[in-house]
């Protein structure tokens, strides 16, 4: 669904990405470990067209989208739910739902309601904030709202920053619930995360250092934790 | 003062607020989105208001004047924004390079005066009447007579301004305007395209100063210079308004007018000052605006 090759990228004349190699296949639950400033940001960031790539190959849905820009990305079924979810404070929960895909080319309002319908059975407690402005949720109702509104878009790829920073661990469990839900039923999930409880639900993972992939292995395979954070958190 | 002076001069307050509040809605919707606004506001106001004078005078119908008028101040809302305020993004990084939009559009104010005084000469002139027959046609309200001009303009206005609120509350564009207020990069990535919105309000706001122009012709007089004072007082509007909400900005206008044309009557010499105090006074006790508190949007 995505494939990374020798990906170089950086913020200003700082290079933060070095030969980042990263693939995830169609209905697959990729996650990227990386302790802070690893990087995990500006990896989501270059593929969803908010940072510049420098060099390397960017493949969606197998064409080259290297200088597109993000809001296109987006509305070719390319998601990014961003760290600290960014909810729209000014807006009700149910226009922060509504706002991305409104703007897919073509959607009917019929696909509009359906898919709203299908996030309010996914995460019930939406429904009971829908007029409410998105500003005054708790952050687990944020976190929730954020990645109905990334699949409110249809999207093909799913990626998240950090979705459990800041939750309490039922919090956490639930949206990873969600998340492998969402792979088992054919959307391609990319996850980045700091913690390694995500580990249980991925299908394969790669441990970011210093801006390089360090370690790259089926979830089951990563084995020893502790050795797994020794290896990136030093 | 009688009280068929009292009921003139609320309506006349009335008629001017109205048209503030459309002039500042401009300045609130732009800086919404950009953080940025058009320091020419008033002028491009000033520019719309000879426009259709000169149309007007040519014999066009009403209705074709509003449409040129408004086509010609959309585009010149995509040329402040491509010209006088996009090339210095680039120049971000530089000192004070966030700011230069302020001398920019301030520039572009400038010339636009300096081409009116040229086509249209330096002295105030009157505008023809849009909607009545001459200026002085007059109806009567509660026994008072008023100008049938300014109540068209009241009610023309406030029509503009719920359908301006309806486009930014229950449009997607609206929502677009709202996502990258927020962030916009939050918006890119909710597939909004950040560029074109950002267009989009420069080219509502300087629609907003065409239709006070057409409007404010008829009830004032024109001259090229009298853009400014509507910039100011625009700007002091907006303030009442915290710059965030759209109706501590109507209500804040409507007050704004009512004071002045009150004020003017008291004391015509000084007329312009009293409302303005009063708008340092209130932003005295509620500096973020009359609905401010910690909200910015009253929905």
């Amino acid at each position: 669904m995505i494939a990374l090759e020798k990906v170089c990228a950086g913020i200003g004349r700082v290079q933060i990405l070095r030969d980042v190699d990263i693939h995830v296949d169609p209905g697959k639950l990729v996650l990227v470990l990386g302790a802070n400033g690893a990087g995990k940001t500006t990896l989501l960031r270059v593929i969803s067209g908010l940072v510049p790539l420098w060099s390397g190959n960017l493949r969606f849905d197998s064409r080259s989208i290297a200088g597109q820009p993000a809001h296109e990305l987006a509305r070719s079924g390319l998601v990014h739910v961003p760290q600290g979810r960014q909810i729209i404070p000014t807006l009700t929960v149910e226009e922060n739902l509504i706002i991305g895909a409104s703007h897919l080319p073509g959607i009917t309002q019929e696909t509009i309601a359906r898919r709203l319908e299908a996030e309010y059975e996914r995460f019930p407690v939406l429904r009971t904030r829908r007029s409410l402005a998105g500003g005054s949720l708790s952050g687990g109702e944020q976190q929730m709202l954020a990645v109905s509104r990334g699949l409110m878009m249809g999207p093909k790829l799913l990626m998240l920053d950090e979705p459990s920073l800041g939750l309490a661990p039922q919090m956490v469990q639930r949206i990873l619930g969600a998340l492998a839900g969402l792979a088992r039923s054919g959307i391609s999930v990319l996850l980045v995360e700091q913690k390694t409880m995500a580990l249980e639900i991925a299908d394969h993972a790669y441990v970011l250092k210093n801006g390089a992939i360090v370690h790259a292995a089926a979830a089951s395979d990563m084995g020893d934790h502790s050795e797994l954070f020794r290896h990136y958190m030093s | 003062m009688s009280a068929a002076n009292f009921v003139q001069l609320l309506l006349s307050g009335l008629a001017m607020g109205a048209i503030y509040a459309l002039t500042a809605t401009g300045l609130f919707i732009a800086h919404l989105a950009t953080t940025r606004l058009n320091f020419g506001q008033g002028d491009f106001l000033m520019f719309a208001a000879y426009l259709s004078m000169a149309l007007l005078l040519a014999g066009v119908p009403v209705a074709l004047v509003m449409a040129v008028v408004i086509v010609v101040l959309a585009l010149m809302g995509w040329g402040l924004e491509r010209f006088a305020i996009r090339p210095l993004d680039r120049m971000r990084a530089l000192v004070g390079g966030q700011y230069s939009w302020i001398l920019t559009t301030m520039g572009v104010a400038l010339i636009v005066q300096n081409v009116v005084t040229l086509v249209w000469g330096k002295s105030s002139q009157y505008s023809p009447p849009l909607f009545s027959a001459n200026r002085q046609n007059v109806v009567q309200v509660f026994g008072a007579g008023v100008f049938v001009e300014e109540l068209l303009v009241i009610v023309v206005a406030l029509v503009a301004i719920l359908l301006f609120y309806a486009l930014l509350f229950r449009t997607r564009q609206g929502r677009a305007i709202y996502a990258v207020a927020f962030s916009p990069e939050t918006a890119a990535l909710l597939g909004v395209n950040v560029r074109r919105t950002v267009v989009l309000v420069f080219v509502l706001a300087s629609v907003l100063a065409a239709l006070s122009g057409v409007l404010v012709g008829p009830i004032v007089t024109v001259h090229p210079f009298m853009g400014l004072v509507f910039t100011v007082k625009a700007f002091a509007v907006a303030s009442l308004g915290g710059f965030a909400n759209p109706l501590g900005i109507l209500i804040g206008a409507i007050l704004f007018g009512v004071v002045e044309s009150f004020s003017n009557y008291i004391n015509s010499a000084f007329g312009d000052l009293y409302p303005l105090l009063l708008v340092l006074a209130l932003l005295v006790i509620k500096p973020s605006g009359l609905f401010g508190e910690a909200k910015t949007d009253v929905r």
